[in-house]
């Protein structure tokens, strides 16, 4: 443990937080969040809390293929991946910088290590030594400036990574072919984000620089996301990353059948990983549709090895097959929203935070998810969540809605609640709708496939929405909640929660940081867009000779930890 | 008989046309164009960033216009984007926009690229129909001699016992559909913990969990009898009762007919007149409807594959109609024109062999 001697040399903020985990403030789990996130690395912060990091397995057996039941979605440009699907096959062959582990720390990949500077507006990154892409070329500082680059690029349709860098990006014009300015209907220039100059500096060939206008403790967790892989300078806007393969990682693409199956297999010889030696020879994706009990007869007939994620009644099914069950605790969760944006029927906030309340998340939960879970509080931070702060519980009001709705002549109107038609995401909605039916509400239900769901998944009115994991709370809050924000599906434009969340993203202590959540999440759950009543737990089985494919709370495989016994 | 097949296959060409001509018309209104964009770029743009990107992708103008850019009457899109990017109809990821041809349509033996599959149209078709075949043939040899058996056996003897026993198991399967006949069967024979599996697991007769596979998923690489049993039983029951209702209809007719009676009176066997003169005569039916089911297959594997997860045409249809895949779609409706009026064609060519009474002109 050489690093516990040298407390001196070590990112301030860690000791800060070392000092706030002795105190009792801070979890073991948010101090490895936060402190690797700041350029700790996993063996040090865990030698910090005086613990050993968890060894990898010593003798892994080398060979064999390993069968997943997954869906197979089209691959596209990883920047454009919308689902955690398509990002789990072109893993094989693209990495990421850092990577975010189950246990809640980030670990370097691509990225040797990482020091963020006391106030968090800058980083100094240093990139692996010895990384080659499987065409030969070595992997260097300008790749890392070439992916952040293509990150921050706003005007390409769909581009997920473009609003994660606010303190790397400007915003700028965006212009069509020709060189002409867009507008939009209101005539006004449409404004994209794009890389600011200087923003991203190579200081050598192994060393790249951020430097940001604000403060930004997200910028590591960004990276770790599943759009963020990194694609080789030849990769073109666009492009389906599968069709030239070109990647750091062990494996290569093999079969690519969309809805079908898709393999990856071992690189070939002449590719050195620069990790050693992935021990799985292929690993095939098997798409099963959607219907989960397609998946339970893939691991009857032993089609299967392993799944992507098992739900609600299949836990048991697959247990009593002998399987072995991994769980992660995560911050996955389900939010009923309202679109205030859409429909005038959600304008007041007095009537959104009367339905709001009217929804008893205990009830809801055993219904819809069976329980598996933990309840949450309406406000989108999770207790795994480093800066969650507790707010005083909420008073449930049911009988209170009808005086509300008469209030504002809503008496009598329709309120169309939209969701997916199956899975735990129908169960909870139905239950949501109940609730409301309940107290009084005239609720419309309104299912609809996976297919046409998420066509206008932004736009319904009230509708319900999966939301992934992600390692802070400030994330989704930033991406759903914020009037910028990418994934904006309610319509929230409150400036003072724009304003705390910049403020949110600054580096503080302990104290303060817990501070501004509860302001974020005072604020949310106060507006009362959003109905979010539990917190999931996943789930994932295996056969029991699988080694290593343990649940990842965002749903990654990394590929190079799974075995067979 | 030649002008007649000729003007068979010019029907052939004109609803060909038409069809894919109101499937290009569909498929190109303007929220399935939106649903394409959504699913092609990503399912969370903003309504102006999928306006930008039916623009860059060659979705906007005319409908006549691109129906005939995938005709290859007229030539294919070419776009240069801000960054100075040139993307076509006719160029794909890597080529040299220079080298690329103008036309590339249907004309030119270029059926486009499938959205959905990222494989061209012909590749994915190819794949869909071979397994779909494979499923047709084994539902047709398992079919076709079960129902007409059926039939024959009920049908000889007209309110027999032999004829209300087999009536009703004909009646009891074309009254049940495939996802009901399919789920039973899932659960009578492919689930190790309900029907028959866990019992002959127990008594040690199999060695694996379930009796049947649950899925059909491994038949695409090897089809054997314990995956592929179970789809193949789910739509042949359906048509089995369906085919020996009719096949027993027909045969009850024939067998009062004047002649049979007379054959009778000769003092020739049951055996003999049932095999020699009433068999031939009750096919003609019988064969009309199974040529018909040779489209409805087509339509029936839907269910079956989208059950059992097998990646056939039906599923590819589902599938791509769900994403809204244009060249895909227009792909398969012209497969299914081809199918259905040539199997009819082959229908009304075997009439004449099977009732020389018929002529074709």
């Amino acid at each position: 443990m050489n690093d516990m001697t040298r407390i001196d040399a070590l990112h301030p903020g860690a000791v800060m937080h070392l000092a706030e985990v002795k105190a009792g403030e801070l979890s073991r789990r948010e101090f490895l969040t936060r402190t690797t996130a700041l350029g700790v690395s996993a063996v040090a912060a865990y030698g910090l809390l005086g613990m050993n990091a968890p060894a990898q397995a010593a003798d892994v057996k080398v060979g064999g293929i390993v069968r997943v039941a997954m869906e197979t979605k089209a691959m596209k440009d990883p920047r454009l991946a919308d689902w955690p699907q398509i990002a789990n096959v072109y893993r094989g062959w693209l990495e990421y910088l850092v990577q975010y582990n189950p246990d809640g720390s980030f670990e370097g990949r691509l990225l040797e290590s990482w020091e963020a500077n006391a106030d968090a507006t800058g980083y100094t990154m240093k990139v692996r030594q010895g990384v080659t892409w499987n065409n030969g070329d070595a992997f260097t500082a300008d790749d890392v400036i070439f992916n952040f680059t293509r990150w921050a690029d706003g005007s390409v349709d769909g581009n997920a990574m473009a609003s994660r860098f606010p303190g790397l990006t400007e915003m700028v014009a965006k212009v069509d072919a020709a060189g002409a300015a867009v507008n939009d209907e209101a005539g006004n220039p449409v404004m994209v984000t794009k890389l600011r100059d200087g923003s991203v500096v190579k200081m050598d060939d192994n060393t790249v620089e951020l430097k940001m206008s604000m403060s930004d403790i997200a910028v590591i967790a960004a990276i770790s996301d599943y759009p963020a892989a990194l694609v080789h300078s030849s990769f073109k806007d666009g492009d389906d990353p599968a069709v030239n393969g070109i990647g750091t990682g062990p494996y290569v693409p093999g079969e690519m059948s969309v809805g079908q199956k898709m393999t990856i297999v071992r690189a070939p010889e002449s590719h050195k990983w620069w990790g050693g030696v992935a021990p799985l020879d292929e690993i095939h994706y098997i798409d099963f549709g959607t219907d989960p009990s397609a998946m339970v007869n893939l691991a009857n007939s032993d089609e299967i090895d392993m799944n992507y994620e098992t739900t609600g009644e299949f836990i048991d099914q697959l247990n009593t097959l002998g399987w072995t069950k991994y769980e992660a605790v995560t911050a996955s969760t389900i939010v009923c929203r309202f679109n205030s944006a859409t429909s005038d029927l959600y304008k007041e906030k007095e009537v959104r935070s009367a339905l709001q309340r009217a929804i008893d998340p205990a009830v809801v939960l055993e219904l819809g998810y069976k329980g598996l879970g933990t309840t949450a509080e309406n406000h989108h931070a999770c207790p795994v969540h480093p800066e969650y702060a507790k707010l005083d519980a909420q008073t449930l009001d049911k009988a209170g809605v009808k005086d509300v709705l008469a209030k504002y002549n809503l008496a009598d109107a329709e309120f169309e609640f939209i969701s997916l038609d199956g899975g735990f995401e129908l169960d909870t909605s139905d239950a949501v709708a109940a609730q409301l039916r309940d107290a009084g509400v005239n609720v419309k239900r309104t299912v609809m496939p996976g297919s046409t769901f998420w066509n206008d998944w932004q736009k319904y009115p009230f509708s319900s929405t999966t939301w992934n994991h992600r390692p802070l709370a400030v994330q989704n809050m930033q991406y759903a909640y914020t009037s910028t924000g990418s994934w904006n599906e309610c319509g929230m434009a409150n400036a003072d929660f724009d304003a705390a969340m910049t403020a949110a993203l600054a580096l503080a202590d302990g104290e303060k940081r817990r501070e501004q959540a509860a302001i974020l999440e005072k604020i949310l759950q106060d507006e009362g867009y959003i109905i979010q009543p539990y917190w999931r737990s996943l789930y994932r089985h295996t056969k029991p000779n699988v080694v290593g494919a343990v649940m990842h709370p965002s749903m990654e495989h990394h590929h190079y930890l799974w075995s067979l016994a | 008989m030649l002008a007649f097949v000729i003007r068979r296959l010019g029907v052939m060409l004109v609803t060909a046309l038409v069809l894919t001509f109101v499937v290009f018309f569909l498929t190109n209104l303007p929220p399935n164009l939106e649903k394409l964009a959504r699913s092609e770029g990503s399912v969370r743009m903003t309504d102006a960033a999928v306006a930008s990107w039916l623009e860059e992708h060659g979705h906007t103008g005319s409908v006549f216009f691109r129906y005939a850019e995938w005709l290859g009457a007229a030539p294919g899109w070419v776009i240069t984007d801000e960054k100075g990017v040139t993307r076509g109809k006719c160029i794909g990821q890597r080529d040299d926009p220079a080298m690329a041809p103008k036309f590339c349509g249907v004309f030119q033996g270029n059926w486009g690229v499938s959205t959905v599959f990222k494989k061209t149209v012909l590749f994915s078709l190819g794949k869909s129909m071979a397994a779909t075949g494979w499923l047709m043939l084994a539902v047709m040899l398992v079919m076709v001699p079960v129902a007409l058996l059926i039939g024959v056996l009920a049908g000889m003897r007209e309110g027999s016992r032999t004829d209300r026993v087999l009536s009703t198991f004909s009646i009891a399967t074309s009254a049940t559909p495939e996802y009901v006949s399919g789920v039973i069967l899932v659960v009578l024979l492919a689930s190790p913990a309900t029907g028959l599996s866990p019992l002959l697991a127990e008594w040690g007769w199999i060695g694996k969990k379930t009796l049947f596979m649950g899925t059909a998923t491994s038949a695409m690489d090897h089809i054997t009898f314990w995956n592929f049993g179970l789809p193949v039983a789910t739509i042949a029951l359906y048509g089995v009762g369906y085919i020996a209702r009719m096949t027993r209809a027909s045969m009850t007719e024939v067998m009062t007919q004047q002649y049979i009676r007379t054959a009778r009176l000769k003092g020739v066997g049951f055996r003999q007149v049932v095999l020699r003169h009433a068999l031939r005569n009750a096919m003609i039916a019988p064969f009309t409807v199974i040529m018909l089911q040779f489209p409805y297959l087509l339509n029936g594997v839907v269910i079956v594959e989208t059950l059992f997860n097998y990646k056939g045409f039906g599923w590819m249809l589902v599938t791509a109609a769900g994403n809204n895949d244009i060249e895909m779609l227009l792909g398969a409706s012209v497969v299914a024109v081809i199918f259905v009026l040539v199997t009819q064609l082959i229908s009304d060519i075997g009439y004449v062999f099977l009732n020389p009474r018929i002529r074709l002109g």
